[in-house]
């Protein structure tokens, strides 16, 4: 509770600040508030997790971790942020502030305990994002993506939302644990309430952007500015599937015969498209998108097996996502600085101008086509493990086929890094400012240590 | 008559009498807060919108998109089939649902407001910072006109 508080306090904070023109104070104000924040949330870790003002929001364990995930890599996003928003706008304080409130809601969303919650939760997380997509206001591809991001956000919301009253007008209640009791007790489930569930389940999907609802993810990804795209492909994506996770397996476990085999078609459907879709890409960002779409499919993995391990699969494979994300994003930035474009031709040779960025990018990339001793092979290791344990053969045997394409076109970036030479002599090597050191360091560095030693991760929950 | 109406003006007219007579059934239901707002939110500022973006945007034959008929077609069929499962759904429903019946006024104003102020107190407080944010992008977006000009 105390961190959705501070949270909304250090939003209007930022404004404040920015009015009066404390530009150097503005990091590190965020930054600050951003530790009290995981104060608390590591301070609730000991507590009973119980409903809080009348049931609206649970800080369990679940909600502790992701959330903590959350604050953590909107500061490694923030620590980069500094230059990279002086650069396209002179509006510093808002972008702080809206990243915050986007935050506060993804928070509510891993924490939400009533539907109500749920929807102001991606609400203020959309909302937010519509903007900061569309901050960069002379930019054409910009201003693009954040019209489609935001009417494919109402529809998304309007089938949310559409979902959520029949599913009330069915259960009378919009408390998840109340829910429960109906569906666990109720023999007689009311067919709106399953017509209500595929609408939620539209709208879920379109949020965290699987197959037949990715449509928006590329363009948006693509003109969305680079830190965006990175914000929202981690922050934003972790909370969306927690929020699915959370009523899919609080919920309407009893129900899975029903929807499992929706959620299948969904699954196998987002492989494909997004990992033939990535493949065929040229500009690195838009591979991202694509490839973020397949994870995704990857992540919904955990709830068709829905069970035990379920969270913590779903936890190492975003916190492995995550940190890749932003090691590419963030190479992305630098190599786009130097050459202006973000194709793979871009880093050409980039592994004789900057060993050790290409390194880094190495380590990404390896990490997010699941090679060993990398975080993301546990990610997927995990999920492919929970399937397994549920006799899905024809999913895990499709699983791998993907997986398998996904290897190709994570390498190329590999490939063309250390393999092809430059095609104008450019010569000099780019600078790296030292923030991005570090995060660049950090989240290589955990991305080895969660795969060397994945058990830290896997305890928690 | 709003959908086979040609001009578009009309049609949003036609829409604001539908409005109107949805806001009489709201009344006849004994849901007063639903018929104020959706009298006051409704026929009054989303029409007046829906007016003024018809007169801004000056729709004619000519800008009309125009629309394949095998498109029409399939729009018709996804569109008749969303209906069909939705209505297969309401079908098998009660018509009369004893949680409502128990409580005929529901609709008062003096009761939501109960509950909004103690059930639904944080998801109210919540809302705010909804708004804010809201807000804060709105002048960011719109701070552009006046900086160019």
């Amino acid at each position: 509770m105390g961190a959705i508080i501070t949270l909304g306090i250090l939003g209007i904070l930022i404004l404040y600040v920015g009015l009066y023109k404390a530009k150097n104070a503005l990091l590190p104000v965020t930054l600050l508030g951003l530790v009290v924040t995981l104060g608390f949330l590591v301070s609730d870790w000991q507590k009973e997790a119980l409903p809080l003002y009348n049931g609206m929001v649970i800080f369990d364990h679940l909600a502790l971790t992701f959330s903590i995930l959350c604050v953590l890599v909107t500061g490694l996003i923030l620590l980069l942020s500094k230059e990279y928003f002086n650069r396209i706008s002179s509006n510093v304080a808002e972008y702080y502030s809206l990243i915050i409130f986007s935050l506060l809601g993804a928070i509510l969303v891993n924490a939400y305990h009533n539907f109500a919650m749920l929807f102001i939760g991606i609400e203020i997380m959309s909302v937010a994002l519509y903007i900061l997509v569309g901050i960069r206001k002379n930019d054409l591809a910009s201003n693009e993506a954040s019209l489609k991001y935001f009417l494919m956000g109402a529809f998304s919301t309007g089938f949310l939302l559409f979902g959520i009253a029949l599913m009330y007008g069915a259960s009378g209640t919009f408390d998840l644990a109340a829910l429960q009791t109906y569906v666990a007790t109720g023999t007689d489930i009311s067919p709106i309430f399953y017509a209500g569930i595929l609408l939620v389940l539209c709208g879920l999907c379109f949020k965290v952007g699987v197959a037949p609802f990715h449509f928006w993810t590329p363009d948006v990804y693509d003109g969305a500015p680079i830190l965006i795209t990175a914000y929202m492909s981690t922050v934003v994506k972790i909370a969306s599937f927690i929020g699915f996770l959370r009523l899919f397996s609080e919920v309407l476990v009893p129900l899975d015969s029903f929807w499992t085999p929706v959620l299948l078609t969904v699954i196998i459907i987002t492989l494909f498209v997004g990992n033939i879709s990535a493949l065929m890409q040229s500009s690195f960002k838009r591979m991202m998108a694509y490839s973020s779409v397949s994870h995704a499919g990857y992540m919904l993995f955990a709830i068709v097996a829905i069970g035990a391990t379920s969270a913590s699969s779903i936890l190492t494979y975003a916190t492995a996502y995550a940190l890749a994300s932003i090691v590419a994003f963030t190479a992305l930035i630098l190599v786009k600085r130097k050459t202006g474009s973000d194709l793979f031709e871009s880093f050409n040779g980039l592994a004789k101008r900057n060993p050790w960025l290409a390194a880094v990018v190495t380590v990404a990339m390896l990490s997010l086509a699941g090679i060993p001793l990398t975080a993301g092979f546990i990610g997927k290791f995990m999920m492919f493990n929970n399937v397994m344990g549920n006799y899905h053969v024809v999913l895990l045997v499709l699983a791998a086929i993907n997986a398998a394409i996904g290897v190709y076109y994570y390498l190329r970036v590999v490939v063309s890094m250390y393999f092809k030479t430059e095609n104008e002599n450019a010569g000099s090597d780019l600078p790296i400012p030292t923030n991005y050191k570090i995060v660049l360091t950090l989240a290589a560095l955990l991305t080895i240590i969660i795969g060397v030693y994945p058990d830290c991760l896997i305890g928690l929950l | 008559m709003t959908i086979f109406t040609k001009n578009p003006v009309h049609s949003v007219l036609y829409l604001v009498i539908t409005f109107f007579t949805l806001t009489i059934h709201y009344i006849l239901l004994n849901a007063q807060f639903l018929a104020v707002v959706n009298f006051i939110v409704y026929m009054g500022a989303i029409m007046v919108l829906f007016l003024f973006v018809l007169m801004l945007l000056n729709l004619n034959k000519e800008s009309e998109p125009m629309k394949s008929n095998l498109v029409k077609i399939i729009g018709a069929i996804a569109g008749m089939c969303l209906i069909a499962t939705l209505l297969g759904a309401f079908r098998v429903l009660e018509p009369s649902n004893e949680m409502v019946a128990a409580h005929a006024d529901i609709g008062l104003v003096k009761n939501l407001g109960k509950v909004l102020f103690n059930e639904f107190l944080l998801p109210f407080e919540l809302s705010s910072v909804l708004l804010l944010t809201a807000m804060v992008g709105t002048v960011l977006l719109a701070k552009k006109d006046v900086k160019k000009a």
